[in-house]
């Protein structure tokens, strides 16, 4: 059987798939594009892990502090983009990516350069869970996560972070008050990933810094553009699919790499709006398949 | 024409997400194992694999494990350690590998181990160093040598055999090189050595003249730089560029004939702590050298010799006890004296951890040749019977 | 300390290199390159080849790297990047960033996962001094972004192609409707920058004596930085940039509490300087 390996894997790509939610809001709705979402990831990561190891918390009481954390720091770190935006913006991220990963390398409070070991399994009535139980749990915290996703869509909020993103001065010649709006968009997508940073120290059972490189970063940007930027099902499609794409390659194992990169340039190419995103093709078949007029796309 | 080509890409994709199900059906003893073969790391993954590869024909050519054939199931993890995890699981879920062998970095190790302690399954790191890899329980072991071992082991020889007093040390900022500069400092300043100047430097670092120049401004008698060998090549070349002209010291990571090459000339008289003596007389060290050579077209390095020792000694278990995890594990811990593989014979293994003799290395006529061989157990002992802790 | 200045600027020497390529692709095109590290260990790759297979001199090396690295990184425009030219700024990002990830992968099969050592034969001048040495390859290198960045100087500033080229970064509709092939000069641009960019690999292999798939990821990530600093678009900033940045982080390295990596200390120091001047140091 290969239920264990199948459930990991999935874990894995729901965790990622939380993630890429919350870029989705920062990325996809304000269009502050974030090649950094790494250093999000690993501030979720760290708190939860050193509240678990040093501070002897459980999983449950850990998980809202790290949360709260990550939404905390998220919000410091997208102070920047008040002051510069566009590809300076880009750049800002790459460097806060780089920058956070230093910090955790070179400071011993964080672990250093040895990590953080020792992050145990959740427990759940007083049992640790099994594989097939953590799955369980990433799933549900997916699930909530979709909701919320979808729950924010539906709102102005949303609409108003898309107008910022569109044309900033409209937006703000609209009474939108853009600044406001895009430290939202860097609370809302911090909390995500997080939450995502969270699941991914316990299913690891260790931190280390190098887990949060800068490669990291462009995976996950890869994976929203790749699914469709601004779509939520794009943004679960995007993950699920970049990150089962090398598993699925395994029996190439040399190659697999090399056939990632030149698929991922293609159909970022081929389909710049992303596979689900507004005209990409698996969204024009799906609108065909559903009959439903081409106006209606894109607000899932 | 577009849409034909996505679709196109989209099938291809899809077909070979089916292929890749897809299962033996062998009487064999499987051994899972992984390596960085894509990544920053893939010299060492595939250092790491084609040797334990050769460890493999070598077995299966004289007798295999008790008639069976040893089969090696190997993964990239791109030193990942969500992929090193998911693979592990697959390893023993899937493929249902009686023994794991990790021949990858710290991280996806330590990621590995768990995984097989929670299954049950044996467990061996292979060059990774960082402690924890064998705290994850009975089962997890290590072939490579303990960090703690190896910089106590370097500090012996700087300060007893070489008589520095003063010590600058630049460390590469991974567990690995934390760890041995951590256990060389405490030795070191046991031994009544100074340390005078300190810097931790990141994996892939090319400029080390700044760190070097103030090294020369602190004057030290021995410069100990623990790392792998493409920064370690910058570090001793810069440094005789710079002036420097006092002892260099190494570790295992040094260990590989791309060190003297990328160093050229100034690699001459640089000393490593390792364990793969290419002066040994031993059979098993030739057989390794010389078939990893014929088999590559590449001169063999220490990252390799671990990784064929671990299925060795892997192999030898096997042969010993069947493939009963409880009594592999059980018949681990008692080896003593295992002489087939290519490092220096395992004296024993003490906490999980391989111990045997220390070697000291000196690099001569762009060779690393023999100098020194430590066997005192206050030197080589993970828990020294006297003055340690 | 003069040792070290010189040692750093050396070092910023190669980051300048890399980074005028990404500035000219940024000025006309708007468009971060990810790839232009890929055409550096190209760079460095030929050299390499043509080391061990026709001469064992840097010259050739140099020569080589360079032609085939402005081939290369033309046709990567027209294949990869032209598609996308009117797609959002994230696309060709993206896009680039596959390239890269395929192109190590590229050269890790064709040559092997190891570095190689590039033992190149050349003369040169040299400084010995006591205080002081500059070795062969460290004057080759200032001697080379020295002359390149004259050349490129007297070239946008004196020449028709210059002018045509300085059209384009202003608007490039209205240069096109001027009647410039607007085409030609954005080939011409990618052909200088990745021509740099090679050359620059080939001088670095030569300076680390070794190359290896992964060797272009660490120098990428510093360009951008430089990019930034000097100000998107702005050549003579970058060179400035690239040496400055060299020197604060050889410098803040050596600062004994101040113990974070050479990477970290670059980005810190340009999220700083974002902070007080959002277009970069010397931004238009």
């Amino acid at each position: 059987m290969t239920f264990g390996y199948i459930l990991s894997i999935c874990t894995f790509a729901s965790i990622y798939a939380i993630l890429i939610l919350g870029l989705n809001i920062l990325t996809g709705y304000t269009k502050q594009v974030s090649l950094g979402h790494a250093a999000f990831f690993a501030i979720g990561a760290y708190t939860q892990a050193l509240l678990v190891t040093k501070a002897g918390l459980t999983f449950w009481s850990a998980l809202p502090l790290s949360i709260a954390l990550s939404m905390t720091i998220g919000v410091i770190m997208g102070l920047p983009s008040l002051r510069v935006s566009d590809d300076f913006l880009v750049l800002t991220t790459i460097g806060l990516n780089f920058i956070v990963m230093g910090i955790t390398e070179y400071f011993d409070f964080f672990g250093g350069a040895m990590g953080i070991i020792g992050i145990t399994m959740p427990t759940l009535w007083g049992r640790p869970l099994s594989t097939s139980g953590y799955f369980a749990i990433t799933a549900l915290f997916l699930m909530l996560a979709l909701c919320v996703s979808y729950l924010f869509s539906r709102t102005w909020g949303r609409l108003a972070m898309e107008a910022t993103g569109e044309d900033e001065e409209a937006a703000q010649s609209l009474g939108i008050n853009t600044a406001l709006y895009k430290i939202y968009a860097f609370a809302l997508s911090s909390t995500f990933t997080g939450l995502a940073g969270v699941l991914w120290a316990h299913s690891i059972g260790s931190v280390f810094p190098r887990n949060f490189s800068f490669e990291m970063s462009v995976l996950f940007l890869s994976m929203l553009v790749f699914g469709g930027l601004g779509t939520i099902r794009g943004a679960i499609f995007g993950a699920f699919f970049l990150y089962l794409l090398p598993e699925c390659f395994r029996f190439i194992e040399n190659y697999r790499m090399l056939v990632y990169g030149a698929l991922l340039t293609m159909i970022v190419i081929l389909q710049p709006n992303g596979m689900l995103g507004r005209g990409g093709l698996l969204d024009r078949c799906f609108s065909k398949l559903t009959k439903k007029k081409a106006e209606n796309q894109g607000i899932l | 024409m577009r849409r034909f080509f996505s679709i196109a890409a989209i099938a291809i994709i899809s077909i070979c997400g089916l292929l890749s199900i897809s299962a033996y059906a062998q009487e064999t003893v499987k051994v899972g194992f992984i390596a960085p073969l894509t990544g920053f790391a893939a010299a060492d993954g595939y250092s790491s694999l084609e040797s334990a590869k050769l460890a493999v024909d070598y077995v299966n050519e004289h007798g295999g494990i008790k008639g069976k054939k040893l089969e090696l199931v190997s993964y990239d993890d791109a030193c990942q350690p969500d992929q090193a995890s998911a693979l592990t699981r697959k390893l023993i879920e899937n493929d249902k590998v009686t023994v794991m062998i990790s021949g990858s970095y710290s991280s996806p190790s330590r990621a590995a181990a768990v995984i097989c302690q929670q299954a049950k399954v044996p467990f061996t790191s292979t060059y990774a160093v960082h402690p924890s890899i064998v705290e994850a329980g009975e089962y997890c072991h290590r072939i490579g040598m303990a960090a703690p071992i190896q910089g106590r082991t370097g500090g012996y020889f700087a300060v007893r055999e070489l008589g520095a007093k003063r010590i600058a040390l630049l460390i590469m900022n991974n567990d690995f090189g934390v760890s041995l500069a951590e256990a060389l400092k405490e030795t070191a300043i046991k031994l009544g050595a100074q340390i005078v100047y300190e810097k931790k430097y990141p994996l892939g670092e090319t400029e080390f003249r700044n760190y070097l120049n103030a090294i020369k401004a602190a004057d030290p008698d021995l410069i100990y730089a623990p790392g792998y060998y493409n920064e370690a090549a910058n570090i001793v070349s810069q440094a005789r560029e710079v002036g420097l002209k006092c002892w260099l010291m190494g570790d295992e990571g040094y260990d590989s004939p791309k060190f003297i090459e990328l160093a050229g000339a100034a690699a001459n008289g640089v000393f490593i702590t390792t364990d793969l003596n290419r002066d040994s007389e031993r059979p098993m060290t030739q057989f390794f050298l010389k078939n990893y050579k014929e088999r590559t077209n590449i001169d063999a390095d220490m990252v390799g010799a671990s990784a064929f020792d671990a299925v060795m000694l892997v192999s030898h278990i096997l042969n010993k006890v069947g493939t009963d995890a409880n009594k592999i594990i059980e018949y681990w811990d008692t080896i003593e004296n295992f002489e087939d593989c290519s490092t220096g014979p395992i004296l024993m293994f003490q906490n999980r951890s391989a111990i045997r003799p220390m070697d000291i290395q000196i690099v001569l006529n762009n060779q690393f040749r023999y100098f020194y061989r430590y066997y005192e157990p206050e030197v080589i002992y993970l828990n020294p019977p006297s003055g340690g802790k | 300390m003069l040792q070290i200045l010189v040692d750093a600027i050396v070092l910023g020497c190669s980051y300048a290199l890399m980074a005028v390529g990404l500035n000219m692709v940024y000025g006309l095109l708007r468009i971060i390159h990810v790839a232009h590290a890929a055409l550096y260990t190209l760079g460095a790759y030929v050299g390499l080849y043509c080391l061990y297979h026709f001469s064992s001199s840097l010259w050739l090396s140099l020569i080589f790297g360079a032609i085939f690295s402005a081939l290369i990184g033309t046709l990567m425009y027209r294949i990869i990047y032209n598609p996308v030219l009117t797609a959002p700024r994230y696309v060709p990002l993206i896009a680039g960033a596959g390239v890269f990830i395929a192109s190590q992968e590229i050269f890790r099969l064709l040559a092997g996962p190891y570095p190689y050592p590039f033992n190149a034969s050349f003369k040169f001048l040299s400084l010995t001094h006591s205080h002081l040495r500059i070795t062969e390859t460290q004057m080759l290198i200032i001697t080379f972004m020295i002359g390149a960045f004259l050349c490129l100087y007297l070239v946008i500033n004196n020449t028709n192609l210059g002018m045509m080229w300085r059209a384009c970064t202003q608007d490039m509709e209205l240069a096109a409707s001027s009647g410039i092939n607007v085409n030609l000069i954005i080939a011409v641009n990618f052909m200088i920058g990745s021509a740099l960019a090679g050359s620059a690999g080939v001088l670095m292999a030569l300076y680390r004596n070794s190359v290896f798939p992964t060797m272009g990821a660490m120098v990428s990530y510093k360009a951008f930085v430089v990019v930034v600093l000097g100000g998107f678009g702005s050549i003579p900033g970058a060179a400035i940039a690239g040496i400055l940045l060299a020197v604060a982080e050889s410098l803040l390295g050596m600062v004994p509490l101040f113990n974070l990596p050479r990477e970290a200390i670059a980005f810190l120091v340009m999220v700083l300087v974002l902070m007080f001047k959002p277009k970069g140091l010397f931004g238009r």
